[in-house]
């Protein structure tokens, strides 16, 4: 290997572990001070700059959290697999930090490397498909060297429900790849400059179900049932502490950054925004105003999402695991999948090109996952009575 | 060079992998251990510039045939994995016998064209021509595959299901 390629490697690389390492820290402090709003509290208001009074609303929180962290005991139980427990949450950081690559993220520094461009790979969707899967391994992984009952519990519960949950995920995602017609990143991302996959029917109908297929994915609230404090302690993390209870946190944060990014890719339009124009002369990388401004569209775009979820984990209750189970196999992939089916009709019917069946198509589209929807409700409804008082009135 | 470097190191994961996914006592070190040389294979296949392929190693046998293992031995008394019960095996004769032999088979092929053409540019193993052979020429053998895996569904949900006696018919959901 030739040290030019080594630097070109480590140029493309490096500033993407530390870009998303800092947002991590940032968008702790973030989470925390929303939830403390949404729950009429004050947050973490203290920490700021050493030595100084001065405390930046708490900005410097993510440091004392990583330094206290970082100095804390680091307790394995005795009848743990000692293995195990030392790989589960490296494991768990691992592909994570790894789908980051496949973001279709044009840095200004970046653009020369031409041979590094090979982390936009022909198949960059399903790699990134196949990566994040392993998320599940490390919480299993975690869960059963930890021995303990409640480790166990949140392990088995994060498998059953990546299993469930992976299929509409994928599914929804089928959509986009079939109306650009390639599953390179990138290219997924250009083709929506000007008009996202999110403003037509069934891209707006799959954004929803890859949205909240991906907050069950990364374990999010309100599917946060591996580690529902209230029924199993902490589920897969309980018997972990010190340095490798932060990487499991750092690794799900990364995992949030990284489907976040998945969906802006797939149906946010990547980098696209205002300032942001088609490249109509070598239908390259689409012109962008200044150097990097795709780069700040994207994480905007990433951020919008990220507050989205923390709104609904302050906003929503846990599922219960039935109820988990049945929204994904009885809600979720009968409308995903009917959602392709709509999807191809409506690429069939663009493809004449006639501005009267376009509109009718998508009335119709519209009409149909409309009603879908909410026929798939009905029938999911449970049959509750109202209830019957035997000894009060 | 660097590919040599590459390949015998992915080599090398995947071998001890599978050695240790067979010696293994405790059920789910073997099932890990598996998944290691699962991934060994996916780098290999990445090193012969099959993308798909790899990708497709990692979903399939990593994401879905792992988990699914990992699956079964939780649905069973043996999740703690370690048991001192030893498992004997007879017959461990024939059962060398018959690897050897599917071994051959499947290397007779590859040993009759020694040396390997030079095919690296030939074969094109991108998606999309992939798609197209999927859903051209071998359609009919793809929507065999898919009728044979939902029989196989439907059984499993049968067998899950248990034998009904016939007086609980009448008290569905």
């Amino acid at each position: 290997m030739s040290l030019e390629l080594l630097t070109d490697i480590l140029i493309a690389t490096v500033p993407l572990m530390l870009i998303f390492a800092t947002l991590f820290a940032f968008t702790t402090w973030l989470e925390r001070k929303a939830l403390a709003r949404i729950q009429n509290r004050i947050g973490p208001n203290k920490v700021g700059i050493p030595c100084t009074r001065i405390s930046l609303f708490g900005l410097g929180q993510p440091a004392a959290d990583g330094i206290k962290m970082l100095f804390k005991e680091d307790i394995v139980p005795r009848g743990a697999d000692r293995l195990f427990h030392l790989l589960a949450p490296i494991l768990a950081l691992i592909p994570a930090m790894l789908v980051l690559c496949f973001l279709p993220l044009e840095f200004p520094w970046t653009k020369s490397l031409l041979p590094v461009q090979a982390f936009l790979l022909d198949g960059a969707v399903i790699f990134f498909f196949a990566i994040t899967g392993l998320n599940t391994l490390a919480v299993f992984m975690a869960g059963w060297a930890s021995r303990n009952k409640y480790s166990l519990l949140g392990g088995m519960r994060a498998v059953a429900q990546m299993v469930s949950y992976e299929i509409p995920l994928v599914l929804s995602a089928v959509i986009v790849v079939m109306m650009v017609g390639n599953l390179n990143a990138a290219e997924i991302a250009k083709a929506q400059t000007g008009w996202w996959f999110v403003f037509t029917p069934w891209g707006l109908a799959a954004f929803i179900i890859f949205f909240i297929a991906a907050l069950a994915e990364t374990n999010r609230s309100p599917f946060d049932l591996p580690e529902a404090e209230s029924e199993i302690i902490a589920g897969y993390f309980t018997e972990y502490s010190g340095f490798k209870f932060a990487l499991f946190f750092l690794g799900e944060y990364i995992a949030m950054f990284a489907i976040s990014g998945l969906a802006v890719t797939l149906f946010l339009g990547g980098g696209d925004g205002p300032g942001v124009t088609m490249n109509l002369v070598d239908q390259g990388l689409p012109t962008e105003a200044f150097p990097g401004l795709t780069v700040i569209w994207f994480l905007m775009k990433i951020f919008a999402l990220i507050a989205v979820m923390i709104w609904l984990r302050g906003t929503l209750p846990r599922l219960r695991v039935d109820q988990l189970m049945g929204f994904a196999w009885k809600f979720m992939l009968p409308l995903s999948i009917l959602n392709i089916l709509v999807a191809g009709f409506a690429w069939h019917a663009e493809q004449l090109d006639n501005t009267f069946i376009t509109v009718i198509t998508w009335v119709i589209s519209l009409a149909v996952l409309y009603g879908a929807a909410s026929g798939l409700n009905q029938l999911n409804r449970p049959n509750v009575r109202p209830r019957e008082y035997k000894y009060a009135e | 060079m660097s590919e040599q470097i590459a390949f015998w190191m992915l080599s090398a994961i995947a071998v001890l992998g599978a050695l240790v996914a067979v010696r293994k006592r405790n059920l789910i070190h073997g099932v890990f251990a598996l998944l290691v040389f699962f991934a060994g294979l996916s780098g290999l296949f990445l090193l012969l510039l099959a993308e798909f392929i790899a990708a497709v190693q990692i979903l399939v046998y990593i994401g879905a045939v792992g988990v699914l293992l990992l699956f079964a031995i939780m649905l069973t008394e043996r999740v703690a994995g370690d048991d001192g019960r030893r498992m004997t095996s007879r017959g461990s004769f024939w059962g060398l016998v018959v690897a050897v032999a599917v071994f051959a088979v499947l290397l007779l092929p590859a040993i009759q064209e020694l040396p390997p053409p030079e095919a690296a540019q030939a074969i094109d193993p991108s998606v999309k021509e992939l798609g197209h052979k999927l859903m051209n020429p071998y359609v009919v053998t793809l929507e065999v595959l898919a009728l044979l895996l939902t029989a196989a569904l439907i059984g499993a949900v049968t067998a899950a299901q248990g034998v009904r006696m016939p007086k609980e018919e009448n008290s569905p959901e």
